[in-house]
């Protein structure tokens, strides 16, 4: 008898395990008295890239906006029209805009939000004896209207789950990593 | 202990077993991770021509952008689908002044489909291309984002990201050999494309 609720209590064990994570949840900030439904088109800017890994802004970047156009919510400008909308309001650093700056680029480009983010991590750390994922990123949606900030959200994933690390089950890529930071963080704005 | 009990015993120790290695199994399944948005009310059979721009390279392998390409291109082309010659694209896009893919607006993307001929265009970039070293195993990883472009009207009509890496569960216990980088290239773009037709 005993026995049995031992292997139970092992597999209840596992199980539990199983279902632990570390993460912290998103810090999200979202405007109480903004209506999100009237905003139908969004650009999505150039990412400010803080990590070691030269394009991860662009990586990031081109996520967002594939998730951004799977969710359905909005429609998202194209990236060369962003480009050549900035060229011609003469905006060199896409993270540091005035709300006068982001009024005359969503004017140019027929969006009601600008969305801006930072990349703060994005590669592999070591965590003792294995390499594990580690994405950090942060997003902003700024009003077209007003210029303010309408959302935002900071989110971090990554490390090697339980059973990656004791059991070698199959632990997340880089790019796995940075599509669940990057679906989570915008699931924030669908849950809205 | 009688026979009978043992015989019990051995049979929840096997189904225990069992149910712990089908965890294990189910924790080792990855496969390709694709988020795909496809444009409603968009007719796709009616896109017979297409044309791929160079592919937006933000890995550190030098070609993996041409890679990507010349297998998209393949990919279409299995499909039954009419692709431009790579050069001739290249050639429109010289004339035209555009020194590099990510700055095309859709204007200019108009006008070279419409020089070009074609229903519409791909473009994207490649976020990952080589091989990455997992927590115990080395294992090829590739990310790719596609877009394609409806050249009559400007709109996106089909945007899809994908990415596929990691050691499937033969390789990591066993050794087994698991896919090439050009084999995961290829069944990503291949996974991609299905979801067109």
């Amino acid at each position: 008898m005993a026995k049995r609720y031992n292997l139970f209590i092992v597999v209840g064990l596992l199980l539990i395990l199983l279902g632990c994570s570390s993460t912290t949840p998103p810090v999200v900030h979202i405007s109480p008295d903004v209506d999100m439904s009237f905003i139908k088109r969004v650009a999505v800017l150039p990412f400010k890239n803080l990590s070691e890994d030269r394009n991860a802004g662009e990586i990031v970047r081109e996520m967002v906006i594939n998730e951004l156009l799977a969710s359905g919510l909005v429609d998202v400008a194209y990236t060369g029209d962003v480009m050549a909308a900035m060229k011609r309001q003469r905006i060199k650093d896409p993270t540091s805009l005035s709300s006068k700056q982001i009024r005359r680029l969503a004017k140019d480009l027929k969006v009601q939000a600008v969305i801006v983010g930072t990349v703060s991590k994005y590669g592999m750390v070591r965590l003792g004896s294995i390499s594990a994922p580690e994405v950090t990123i942060t997003l902003m949606m700024a009003d077209a209207g007003s210029g303010s900030i309408i959302w935002s959200v900071t989110l971090t994933r990554g490390g090697a789950g339980f059973m990656a690390r004791h059991f070698g089950a199959k632990a997340d890529t880089l790019s796995e990593t940075a599509l669940k930071v990057v679906r989570e963080a915008i699931l924030t704005l669908y849950e809205y | 202990m009688s026979i009978q009990k043992r015989r019990i015993t051995r049979t929840r120790t096997v189904m225990l077993s069992f149910l712990l290695l089908c965890l294990l199994f189910l924790n080792g399944c990855g496969g390709t991770k694709l988020t795909v948005r496809l444009k409603e009310n968009v007719e796709i059979d009616k896109i017979k021509r297409i044309a791929v721009l160079p592919i937006e390279n933000l890995t550190s392998k030098r070609f993996a952008g041409e890679y990507v390409r010349r297998t998209v291109i393949a990919e279409f082309l299995s499909r039954g689908i009419d692709v431009i010659e790579p050069g001739e694209v290249t050639s429109v896009l010289r004339d035209k002044g555009v020194r590099t893919v990510s700055e095309i607006s859709i204007e200019q993307l108009k006008e070279i489909g419409e020089e070009l001929g074609v229903d519409a265009i791909i473009s994207g970039s490649v976020g990952a291309y080589g091989i990455s070293r997992g927590v115990s195993v080395s294992y090829p990883e590739v990310s790719l984002h596609l877009l394609m472009i409806d050249v009559s009207t400007g709109n996106i009509i089909w945007s899809a990201w994908a990415t596929e890496g990691g050691p499937d569960f033969w390789t990591r216990h066993f050794g087994a050999e698991g896919l090439s980088l050009s084999e995961t290239l290829q069944k990503v773009v291949e996974e991609m494309v299905d979801t067109l037709y």
